[in-house]
């Protein structure tokens, strides 16, 4: 169409401008594209003249010009190109892609879209590809590997459990340090995601250094994550898309061996000191016995999760409206009984408004369901407790039949497993039961008839007006909430394990009463963020481009807490309160005699109820300015002020300055035909971190009010405040490059960065005997994160009508080096967890340990070495711990893959990857604790103990006991992995099959898998899991998915 | 229209609500408006009570010493203190902290004496006023006498290092110790100042009476070698106060007879310190501590009601097992009162005091005395031959008596000199890699200073065995 049209109107000119000059000649040539393919239609203009002409369908031109004269090729998408004809009468030019018009744009803090080139702050982005259709419930969890420099880390194998994002180091001791995440210009809670519809995301913007940072002020510190959901096209007719998704979820392998139920009990009988159940067994009772029983409780515990998901979306635009609606179920099963998420969640996205005024509005609604398992990271957990069901593959005795005689699967334990005081099995064994032997049986009885459910309910909202008054002047405000409301509800049934051994010391009671526990929780979080802006732009004289914006900004949240626990449960009425036993119910153990007053009141329902409420108030600018899109400069200034902080130290002003230098633009380079784009980045900015771990009321010294001594109120002060406290500061420099090469084939960008993190909070040691505590929480130190970081993207084949083939590879690095600078303690350090340390001048989370040794040969005695190096039988961390450098956050991670399509095919594949990141291995340790062995399954490493003089084994003595309290650095193990996070192969379904359907006008199949390998030293289901010390954590699972997307 | 619209817009652009940012805590109390009245310094005062934790003390007398063993369901729990680590790290600090915040919190209440308003003309007010801040006068002093107790340099010499005697509420400061006669005045000085103060009608055994500054002042004067104020103050005690007899021993620790009780720190449902879980999973039974061989021996060789109070019969003795159940409570819940004073005590305080000034026939009918009363009989006392021998059996009975109760550390501590005998557990109590004993010269009988304290007070001077 618009080759006719041009031809046309050249026609015209031809016919109504005659032309002719003395010494025109005729230049002949070719117009290629990069790749040496001709171009057709292009305008070949004489230059100040309107003679014209046009390239035919091979490309090539014919046209009149003197040799003085110029010629201007021009076509769209294309840069154009003039070339002087001097004495040449050939002139073949070849036109490079315009990048500036192809370009990518991104999302920045407060200034909405800009193109790439416009950008002067380190910025990665993730598109909606990259994050659709993963059977991955929370989107902070998708990012792993997708962005330079953030450290994704899951926390949890529970479906839509949240991610650890930490985005170029640490940036916090006690506070938080995860970024502050924006979705739709609406500052939301980062604490879970599960809830939320990953596939409404249109794009995810990772600002990561101080220029982004700064215009988020005082919750910037730790970086942000800006979050763009999809929005309808204007003038486009109504796009049905219907996607699902099916997939089986398993966990990895434990990557330990345990014992058999032979191997356990010859060892207990031969090799492990004092009297176990195996030594009172003859060899062929033992043969016997594990003839008949070898249970592998993982199997019994474990399963094949299910998950589902269908989406539905409707798309719509008119010339002066335009709508987004998706609705989503989904639903997870994790891989171990009772764990489960299911949500439904709604979202409308319209956007309306003409040239002067435009207006938009964003409801997102969801509900979701999580049923928990009792795994280390929920409530108060450990990990180590009874009925964590991945404490079961490690402990559990082998030997120990999982079934009823009637075949049935036995939820409530044996004689053997210390269920039972009798081998008839008729009375109860209230101490055993739930004990350590039981633990399978005591996890199947939980996941069976208790109940850890959370409903939660989430409203992520906003809308925004714009208002131009003319090309200059223009104001808009946007409102946004975010409310979050849930409701827990646990329950411990009466006739489950956990009910009823509330009383197994006083059995007794479960005569006259029933036992169990019913906790319920009703948590509201509700904030908004409402701000207002008037803005000014101009162009002066076409090259100079200035703008400014000036915002103020207020966020309120308010936080309610409350809910009840009650005792005695009547099992008919489970779940209600009318089967709540009486409070003022009381047990006299021995009511004949009254003198001895032991009445206790096991009933008494706890009730409780908490309010906190936050607000932050902020005036800020940005501006900037730009010469002729080669230069251009940005400032931001920020004050906020915290209702967190006491009135004198509550405002804080953080401000940045960036800077850029488009070098591509430049005269110079015009003949580097090699380089498509060239910038220059240079950032320094300032950005406060308000949630610094002291609640939200630092700076008032509160006393505790809650009754005490006797049941009587009381006041006392619980700890020191430091009143002049304030939010820690992070100011960081950034120097960056991005390029895009050889038409765009190799993109990329490189990074610099220095990061100081000034007045972190944390303990400041006080003397106790002067100040009656031990430490007050206040501004004390100072941290650095530096580092480089590498984002490339190249295409090896661009697929198109003339290739099959289209193979995109990309690679994400970081380096980040942390360094503790100062921490205002005599001592130099501060104890960590896990026997790591925050000691100035190494990295936050160093381990401090005493090294192990391996075992004396002589003695089978544990050998460790002292600080000196000099071998030693004595365990004493304090006095022989050394720094073993070595430490919890990762040095290096990041992410690789490829994108291969093939005519209709594709194949994505991701690799994420973590290096140099340690952690304690407590899982590992407690297989190998002797003084369990009697009790537990034990790992088939401890047949190699020691046992006589002149053994040579890495295992002491048994008769050593337990040793895990004292294994200094023997369980630290390199958690460094490579996994292939997803991969998916696809295939779109020919358009010309779709038209013939004349329903569909796209279809695209898949199958995908999830987590399927990971390379790593580490001994345990997944390296990945635990913060410093891992303990029967719950693990990410393997997902195997296939999908289906329908365009009508 | 569009000039209302932009003047609309621009007022709201600069409504600075900035009285929103003040946002007060609503589930605490803030500092500067906590203390107005009477009431709220009562209620202050039982923050002092509250803030003591005496459960470290017990549980330090008994596990680090030869009353305990390993117990059967140990899955690592109190590891340390069975394995008798004592260091600047590890077991030091907890009665340190503690009893400084308990002095720091009655510091807070007799600083906000000073402030609060309440009718000086009144004198039910006037001596409601005294009561309180007399109680924490006596708290104070109870405190740092406990903190002597275990890093005073050295009980008996007045030269050596005392403690840090603390008497404002202070935000930071690094002091030094005082010496050890000094630390004993300025308990005395806080005791006379608390005898002045608490009302004599105070009868409440759960509160600081008169009763109770007498004890303490026994306690300290035997501990310092003032044995004869140890035997007068002890004597006041006994004259006040009848010995228990075997059912209301029995009830004093399974329920609540207070007969020979003069000061008991009160559990409640909803407030209790839950002494048994420091040997036992209260959850669900089974002991990662258990009760010696050696003290087991010795209580069934007593024969007396304190076998049955101790020892938990539903043990399994024929698998190692030997509960302790001296804090039984009931309904499962564990609901004990820690009886810090008792009667019997102030006995054994006599017997020893006397012991020590060489009246053997006295303390042998102090000592005949509590034996009587638990075993219901009146046998004769009997005859020691030397002091030696008087003190050896003093420790012993304080053993049967008071074990679980917060002494026997601090016993052996300061009768190993004379006995020249320091802790000695039984072979069948130190098995599972657990240590046998701890000589008499061992740096571990006096408590360093805890590496917190070092960290943060550069001016604290450490105990001379921990340099």
């Amino acid at each position: 169409m618009r080759t006719k049209f041009s031809g046309i109107l050249t026609l015209l000119l031809a016919f109504v401008v005659q032309v002719t000059f003395a010494q025109t000649q005729t230049v002949t040539g070719s117009v290629t594209d990069g790749d040496g393919l001709p171009i057709p239609g292009v305008n070949i203009i004489v230059k100040g003249t309107s003679t014209g002409t046009q390239s035919d369908f091979d490309g090539n031109y014919s046209i009149e010009a003197s040799s003085e004269q110029t010629l201007v090729f021009k076509y769209i998408g294309y840069k154009t190109k003039e070339v002087k004809v001097g004495n040449q009468s050939t002139i073949n030019v070849s036109l490079k892609v315009d990048t500036e018009e192809l370009e990518a744009v991104t999302v920045t803090a407060y200034r909405g879209i800009l193109k790439d080139s416009d950008v002067s702050s380190a910025i990665s982005t993730v598109k909606s590809k990259s994050i659709e259709q993963v059977p991955i419930a929370s989107v902070d969890q998708v990012l792993q590997g997708n962005v330079a420099g953030a450290n994704i880390r899951v926390t949890s194998g529970q479906p839509g459990a949240a991610a650890q994002t930490i985005i170029r180091g640490r940036t916090s001791l006690s506070g938080n340090t995860q970024p502050l995440y924006v979705i739709d210009g609406v500052p939301v809670s980062e604490d879970n995601f599960r809830s939320l519809n990953a596939n409404d995301i249109a794009d995810i913007s990772v600002l990561k250094d101080g220029a982004g940072a700064a215009a988020y002020g005082s919750r910037g510190a730790a970086g942000v994550i800006l979050i763009t959901t999809k929005r309808g096209k204007r003038n486009s007719g109504l796009k049905i898309q219907y996607r699902s998704l099916l997939g089986s979820s398993e966990n990895p392998s434990s990557n330990v061996e345990m014992m058999n139920s032979r191997q356990l009990l010859t060892f207990q009988k031969n090799l492990l000191p004092g009297a176990q159940f195996g030594d009172g067994l003859s060899d062929a009772e033992i043969d016997a016995l594990s003839t008949q029983n070898n249970t592998n409780w993982a199997d019994i515990l474990f399963r094949k999760g299910r998950t589902e998901s269908h989406e539905l979306v409707l798309q719509q635009g008119g010339e002066n409206l335009s709508s987004y609606t998706s609705l989503q179920y989904f639903e997870q099963e994790g891989t171990t009984l009772r764990s489960k998420l299911q949500r439904f969640s709604f979202r409308n996205n319209l956007e309306g408004g003409n040239d002067k005024f435009s207006y938009g509005t964003n409801i997102n609604l969801n509900y979701s369901k999580s049923n928990f398992v009792v795994d280390a990271t929920r409530g108060g957990n450990t990990g180590g407790d009874l009925d964590n069901p991945f404490i079961t593959p490690f402990v559990s005795l082998p030997y120990l039949n999982p079934y009823n005689p009637d075949g049935s699967l036995n939820k409530f334990g044996t004689f053997r497993s210390g269920a039972y005081l009798d081998q008839a099995q008729t009375q109860i064994n209230y101490d055993g039961v739930a004990g350590f032997q039981n633990t399978p049986f005591i996890a199947l009885n939980t996941a069976e008839f208790n109940t850890d459910v959370e409903n939660e309910l989430r409203i992520v909202g906003g809308g925004n007006l714009n208002y131009k008054f003319n090309d200059n002047w223009s104001i808009g405000g946007t409102l946004g909430l975010d409310y979050i409301q849930f409701q827990n509800l646990a329950i411990d049934a009466p006739e489950s394990i956990r009910g009823f051994s509330r009383f197994a010391t006083q059995p007794e009671i479960l005569d006259d009463f029933n036992g169990g526990t019913q906790f319920e929780n009703f948590f509201r979080d509700f904030s908004f963020n409402t701000n207002a802006r008037i803005s000014y732009n101009n162009l002066f004289d076409e090259k100079h481009k200035v703008y400014a914006d000036v915002l103020t900004e207020y966020y309120y949240s308010n936080i309610q807490n409350g809910g009840f626990q009650a005792f005695g449960l009547n099992p008919k009425l489970p779940g209600s309160g009318s089967g709540f036993t009486d409070g003022a119910a009381f047990f006299d153990p021995d009511p004949e005699n009254p003198t001895i007053d032991d009445r206790t009141y096991p009933f008494i329902p706890n009730a409780f109820s908490s309010e906190i409420e936050e607000a932050l108030l902020s005036y800020f600018t940005t501006f900037g300015y730009s010469y002729d899109n080669k230069y251009g400069v940005d400032f931001t200034v920020r004050r906020d002020g915290s209702s967190r902080f006491n009135e004198d130290y509550r405002w804080g002003t953080f401000f940045s300055a960036s800077g850029r230098w488009n070098i591509d633009r430049e005269a110079f380079m015009d003949d580097v035909d090699f380089v498509s784009s060239l910038k220059l980045r240079a950032s320094y900015g300032e950005a406060g971190n308000r949630s610094i771990g002291a609640g939200f009321y630092a700076g008032f010294q509160t006393l505790s009010g809650t009754p005490g001594y006797r049941n009587d109120l009381q006041i006392s002060a619980a700890s020191l405040a430091d009143e002049q406290v304030q939010w820690e500061t992070t100011k960081q420099t950034n120097i960056g490059v991005d390029f895009g090469l050889f038409d765009n084939k190799l993109t990329g960008a490189v990074d610099v960065y220095q990061k100081d993190t000034e007045d972190l909070f944390f303990a400041r040691a006080l003397s106790a005997a002067a100040t009656g505590f031990t430490s007050t929480s206040t501004n004390v130190g100072d941290m650095r994160n530096s580092g480089v970081e590498l984002q490339v993207s190249y295409d090896l084949f661009r697929q198109s009508s003339t290739s099959d083939w289209g193979v995109n590879i990309f690679f994400n690095g970081a380096y980040n080096e942390n360094e503790v600078l100062n921490i205002e303690n005599e001592a130099g350090f501060v104890e960590g967890g896990s026997s790591a340390r925050i000691q100035e001048g190494r990295r936050a989370f160093t381990y401090f340990m005493q090294r192990w040794a391996g075992v004396d040969p002589a003695n089978g005695q544990p050998l460790y070495l002292d600080a000196e190096g000099n071998l030693t039988t004595e365990y004493d961390r304090a006095a022989n711990g050394v720094y073993v450098d070595k430490q919890f956050d990762p040095v290096f991670q990041g992410g690789f893959g490829t994108s291969v399509s093939w005519k209709n095919f594709s194949l994505d594949a991701l690799f994420s990857y973590q290096y140099d990141t340690w952690k304690v291995n407590s899982t590992y340790a407690l297989t190998e604790d002797a003084s369990l062995a009697g009790l537990l399954n034990v790992n088939t490493s401890m047949l190699d103990s020691w046992q006589e003089p002149g053994d040579v084994t890495s295992m002491p003595g048994l008769q050593y006991g337990g040793l895990r309290g004292q294994a200094g650095d023997r369980y630290l193990e390199d958690a460094s992995f490579l996994r292939l996070r997803n991969l998916t192969i696809a295939y779109n379904v020919d358009s010309e099959i779709l038209e013939k359907t004349k329903v569909f006008s796209g279809a695209r199949v898949y199958v995908q898998g999830t987590n399927l390998l990971t390379w790593t030293e580490w001994r345990g289901f997944d390296p990945e899991i635990g913060e410093l010390g891992e303990f029967f954590n719950y693990p990410t699972p393997r997902v195997y998915s296939v999908g289906l997307d329908l365009t009508f | 229209m569009k000039k209302y619209l932009i003047i609309i817009f621009v007022s709201a652009f600069f409504i600075s609500c900035e009285d929103n940012l003040d946002r007060i805590p609503v589930d605490s109390l803030v500092a500067e408006t906590a203390y107005q009245n009477l009431e709220d310094l009562d209620q202050g005062l039982n923050g002092v009570y509250t803030g003591l934790n005496l459960n470290n003390t017990i549980e330090f007398n008994s596990i680090f010493t030869d009353n305990c063993k390993i117990g059967t369901n140990n899955g690592g729990q109190a590891l340390n203190l069975l394995n008798q680590i004592l260091n600047t790290q590890t077991n030091s600090a907890g009665i340190w902290n503690n009893r400084y915040q308990v002095a720091n919190r009655a510091n807070r209440i007799l600083a906000a004496s000073e402030i609060i308003s309440y009718d000086v003309n009144d004198q039910s007010q006037v001596n409601q006023f005294e009561n309180i801040i007399g109680q924490a006068y006596a708290l104070r002093a109870f405190s740092h006498f406990e903190i002597l107790t275990y890093y005073g340099e050295d009980l008996l010499d007045p030269t050596s290092l005392g403690i840090v005697y603390q008497t404002e509420v202070n935000q930071e400061g690094q002091p030094l110790r005082l010496t050890m006669g000094e630390s004993i005045q300025a308990i005395l000085d806080d005791l006379d100042l608390a005898e002045s103060l608490v009302s004599n009608n105070q009868t409440n055994k759960s509160l600081v009476t008169q009763d109770f500054i007498t004890f303490v002042r026994a306690r300290l004067a035997l501990y310092t070698g003032d044995y004869p104020e140890a035997q007068a103050r002890a004597t006041d005690i006994i004259n006040n106060y009848t010995l228990a007899n075997q059912t209301q021993y029995q009830a004093m620790f399974s329920g609540t007879d207070r007969t020979e009780v003069i000061f008991a720190y009160e559990a409640r449902q909803g407030f209790n310190r839950n002494i048994a879980n420091l040997w036992i999973f209260t959850g669900t039974g089974g002991n990662f501590v258990g009760m010696s061989n050696e003290l087991f021996d010795e209580l069934a060789a007593a024969g007396d009601v304190r076998f049955a109070v101790n020892f938990n019969p539903d043990s399994d003795l024929g698998a190692g097992e030997i509960g302790i159940n001296k804090y039984p409570g009931s309904g499962g819940q564990f609901i004990n009162d820690f009886k810090v004073m008792r009667a019997s005590e102030a006995y054994l305080i006599r017997a020893e005091a006397y012991a020590r000034q060489n009246e053997l026939i006295l303390a042998a009918d102090d000592v005949q005395a509590v034996k009587n009363a638990r075993s219901g009989s009146s046998a004769p006392s009997a005859a020691y031959t030397s002091a030696n021998e008087a003190l050896r059996a003093i420790l012993s009975e304080r053993r049967l008596e008071l074990c679980f109760e917060g002494h026997r550390y601090i016993d052996i501590k300061r009768y190993r000199l004379d006995l020249n005998e320091g802790l000695e557990r039984d072979p069948r109590d130190c098995e599972g890699n657990i240590p046998c004993n701890i000589p008499v010269n061992d740096r571990r009988w006096t408590f360093p200073i805890p590496q917190g304290e070092l960290n943060a007070n550069t001016n604290i001077q450490q105990n001379p065995e921990w340099l």
